[in-house]
């Protein structure tokens, strides 16, 4: 059953179509990668799943739902979260408040309620602190709980950020290159890590990455963008082989082996 | 080239100084603040200033030279401090040349006077000796372990704080039958006493240096404390501190009453702005147009002049406040998409707008016009009556306590959090779920709120409102004293308060000052404390306790989604 499904999207920024209708189908608990050069369309599709850009043509549904004119928060109760292509945590605020934050939308206590410091509140925040924890320990970030986000090292900064992803608690995670920068054995718990959260968690993932070990490693379904355009989908292994996809990534005559190591 | 090396910090620092020696001394400055002794007959506050001033240079060319040999160290500060000597001559002497004072009306013969210690050109060798001997303190202090260094600059600033503060001191002490005595010993007619300022200073630096020798022993002795015990400390801190509170305006006096409750009316604005530009990160420069709010609405509906209502003060105050909420969710509302400069810009002329309309003659049926209204009537319970600063102090002692219950409250709920992820990212705040708008506007509202209250007790404070008294500079103020105590912190803003506000009033040299004051604190802070002088805490959350396995947290995320 598909989670995710978009209709003839499209999305212009003046003359140039960034996403031109684009058709996508992600099938409930895959990874699913988006591959394609620079300046396909790729995190521009990520924008306009989580509410940042509009759509000028199509529309975008979770579970049926359609997205079409809400807000990126009410999108984000609705169970889509993300991660960002450059890390955006909120740098002086420690782990756990970034996480905190994470958890806002699962949160009750009203203006009045903090005020007076009711039960019901207190006994909240106790919970939010707890799975605030949980979490940290979940992306090995224990014991870093109370360091400014600004001062973690690269690898945890990423890590953060998909904790902090994770506590909106979502049926979809968005994670846009989160092997960015990171050396092989990075590279692998990053993977590892991916598919446990598919596993365990029962997350669909929706996966934007340029490393082609990682996604040929991981994904059950790739779909490759050219100028905003779908230029192909499939299995890593039919993908591999598809020459439209060569190709986009290589120019004409190359050898479909390269592709395992291109970067 | 490379010999100039070795001199170099101490030339640049030694111009450095010796730009603001002479800045200070043509602003007229150092001529003002030479009426005021700090120990009577030995030093008055004008070369305390320059000395300082020498002395940091001094320390900072210290601090910057590339060798490390003693020697070396010495030899920069000494130079910063010889520099600065020969600059100020070098003033003295184009003073007596050419008659500057056409140009800079500060460069008067008293000035020279002053900077030639009371005998102008002939005293010239010694304002050289006396700035390498300032040089030579900075370097050879540089030099100095830190424990020892730290109970010299405490020790020099109580006795200088002291001096400064003498005529409020004074009186205080004076009158106390029983203080008399000790008070004459302490202050002859103007400024300490020698024998005074050494033995103050002798005890500060017997504290200093006794809380750096046993102080990491006390620190521990409270950490070993049970749990209990801790809180039985810290409470007992706290009880001591609320009977200070309360009895401080007896204790005061008639002025020095009146300055805290300015400073507590800043605190009580200070905290709403905080909540506004300290925790959501929304530059607010308008921010005088709640305040005038509240004011206005108090005075309308109290004051009998305008005969419309003739409300008590209790009975308007709620209305004040609600009506200051309501004008800063309005105002928030069209500037809800702006940020940073533009938000700044578009607020600033939000203020002008409720200056200008309670200035036109158009509302002055209504709101007075430029004769502003009075009569307001003071506040008061069970027929006690907030006249008097002292009794005033309570009032706003009072409106503090809950301003501060109420930030902490909201600091740490899923609020504050919110607003501060707002100050960081808005973008990823509202992708993590946050609804900007009524996050927004429940800052702006919380922000106007406070700022409506300090309005509204300073319309019974002073029993009558002008515009005039609604202008831009108390937002100006109110967003130093932020910056300069730290953003998005409670105590900050106390300390910023006193440092901004209080400090001005006491010192009637700053006034022609204040903004030139203000100014440099604010370059000071950027440039060597741009945290500001008590920033927030990190409040420490994380549970170290361990939890056992990692599965229980795949579990309750899976289950809840």
């Amino acid at each position: 059953m598909a989670i995710l499904t978009a209709r003839k999207s499209t999305k212009r920024f003046g003359g140039l179509v960034a996403v031109d209708e684009l058709d996508l189908e992600v099938k409930e608990k895959t990874i699913h990668s988006i591959i394609g050069p620079n300046g396909a369309g790729k995190t521009t599709f990520f924008n306009c799943v989580t509410g940042f850009y509009r759509l000028e043509e199509g529309e975008i549904f979770l579970n049926g739902h359609s997205l079409l004119g809400l807000m990126p928060d009410q999108i984000v109760r609705l169970g889509i979260a993300r991660t960002y292509q450059n890390i955006r945590l909120f740098p002086i605020l420690t782990a756990m408040e970034n996480v905190l934050v994470g958890l806002h939308c699962h949160l009750k206590a009203n203006y009045f309620g903090i005020l007076a410091n009711l039960s019901s509140t207190r006994k909240e925040e106790e919970m939010a602190a707890e799975e605030a924890s949980r979490l940290l320990k979940f992306v090995n970030l224990a014991g870093k709980g109370d360091s400014f986000a600004k001062n973690l090292p690269y690898g945890e900064q990423r890590r953060l950020e998909i904790a902090r992803a994770l506590a909106t608690r979502p049926k979809l995670l968005l994670l846009d290159e989160p092997t960015a920068g990171m050396n092989p054995s990075e590279t692998q718990t990053m993977m590892d890590f991916t598919l446990h959260l598919r596993d365990e968690l029962g997350i669909t993932i929706l996966l934007i990455e340029h490393q082609m070990r990682v996604v040929m490693g991981i994904s059950d379904t790739v779909t490759v963008l050219d100028y905003g355009k779908k230029i192909a989908e499939g299995t890593p292994d039919e993908i591999k082989r598809n020459p439209i996809v060569i190709e986009a990534y290589l120019g004409k005559g190359s050898a479909a082996e390269t592709m395992g190591v291109a970067a | 080239m490379s010999r100039f090396k070795l001199w170099e910090h101490g030339v640049k620092a030694g111009l450095l100084s010796s730009l603001m020696t002479v800045l200070l001394s043509l602003m007229g400055i150092v001529e003002a603040f030479s009426q005021r002794q700090i120990v009577s007959g030995l030093l008055s506050m004008d070369y305390a200033l320059l000395g300082t001033m020498v002395v940091f240079m001094g320390y900072v060319a210290a601090k910057r030279t590339s060798r490390t040999e003693p020697m070396w160290v010495v030899i920069n500060s000494l130079t910063c401090g010889m520099i600065t000597g020969g600059m100020l001559l070098l003033l003295i002497l184009t003073g007596e040349a050419v008659n500057l004072r056409a140009v800079l009306v500060n460069a008067s013969p008293a000035l020279y006077k002053i900077l030639g210690f009371g005998h102008g050109l002939e005293a010239s060798p010694l304002l050289f000796v006396s700035g390498a001997l300032c040089g030579l303190f900075a370097g050879i202090s540089y030099l100095l372990p830190w424990a020892i260094r730290r109970t010299l600059i405490v020790s020099l600033v109580c006795v200088v704080g002291a001096g400064v503060l003498q005529d409020m001191i004074r009186p205080t002490l004076a009158a106390r039958e029983v203080l008399a005595g000790f008070s004459e010993w302490v202050f002859s007619s103007n400024g300490l006493t020698e024998q005074s300022a050494a033995a103050l200073f002798l005890l500060a630096a017997g504290i200093t240096l006794f809380w750096s020798l046993k102080g990491k022993a006390v620190q521990a002795g409270f950490k070993a404390l049970p749990g209990k015990g801790q809180k039985a400390v810290r409470w007992t801190g706290i009880a001591v501190l609320i009977m200070i509170l309360l009895v401080l305006p007896q204790v005061l006096g008639l002025f020095l009453s009146e300055v805290v409750t300015i400073v507590g009316l800043y605190v009580l604005l200070g905290l709403g702005l905080n909540i506004v530009l300290g925790y959501a990160g929304l530059f607010d420069l308008g921010y005088v147009a709640f305040f005038a709010i509240g004011a206005y609405v108090t005075a309308v509906l109290t004051s009998p002049e305008l005969g419309f209502f003739s409300l008590s003060f209790w009975a308007a105050l709620p209305f004040a406040v609600v009506t200051g909420i309501f004008a800063g969710v309005l105002l928030g509302i069209p500037v809800l998409k702006m940020r940073g400069d533009y938000l700044a810009i578009a607020t600033l002329g939000f203020g002008e707008i409720i200056r200008i309309l309670v200035l036109s003659d158009w509302l002055r049926p209504w709101l007075g016009g430029a004769q502003g209204i009075g009569k307001i009537p003071k506040a008061s319970v069970a027929g006690f009556e907030f006249g008097m600063p002292q009794e005033i102090y309570y009032l706003i002692l009072a409106g503090c306590v809950l301003v501060i219950f109420f930030s902490l409250r909201l600091r740490d709920s899923r609020l504050g959090r919110a607003w501060k992820a707002v100050r960081e990212d808005e973008d990823v705040a509202q992708a993590m779920g946050i609804n900007l708008v009524a996050t927004k506007l429940l800052a702006f509202g919380t922000g106007a709120g406070f700022s409506a209250l300090s309005g509204a007790i300073f319309a019974t404070k002073l029993t009558s409102v002008y515009p005039h008294s609604m202008n831009v500079m108390i937002s100006i103020n109110v967003v130093c004293i932020i910056i300069v105590g730290g953003m998005g912190s409670i105590p900050g803003v106390i300390v910023g308060a006193i440092a901004l506000v209080g400090l001005p009033e006491l010192l009637r040299e700053f006034a022609e000052y204040r903004l030139f004051v203000y100014g440099l604190a604010l370059v000071v802070m950027m440039l060597v404390k741009p945290e500001g002088l008590w920033p927030e805490a990190v409040r420490r959350r994380e549970f170290h306790e361990e939890i056992e396995e990692v599965e229980p947290a795949a579990s309750t995320v899976s289950a809840s989604s």
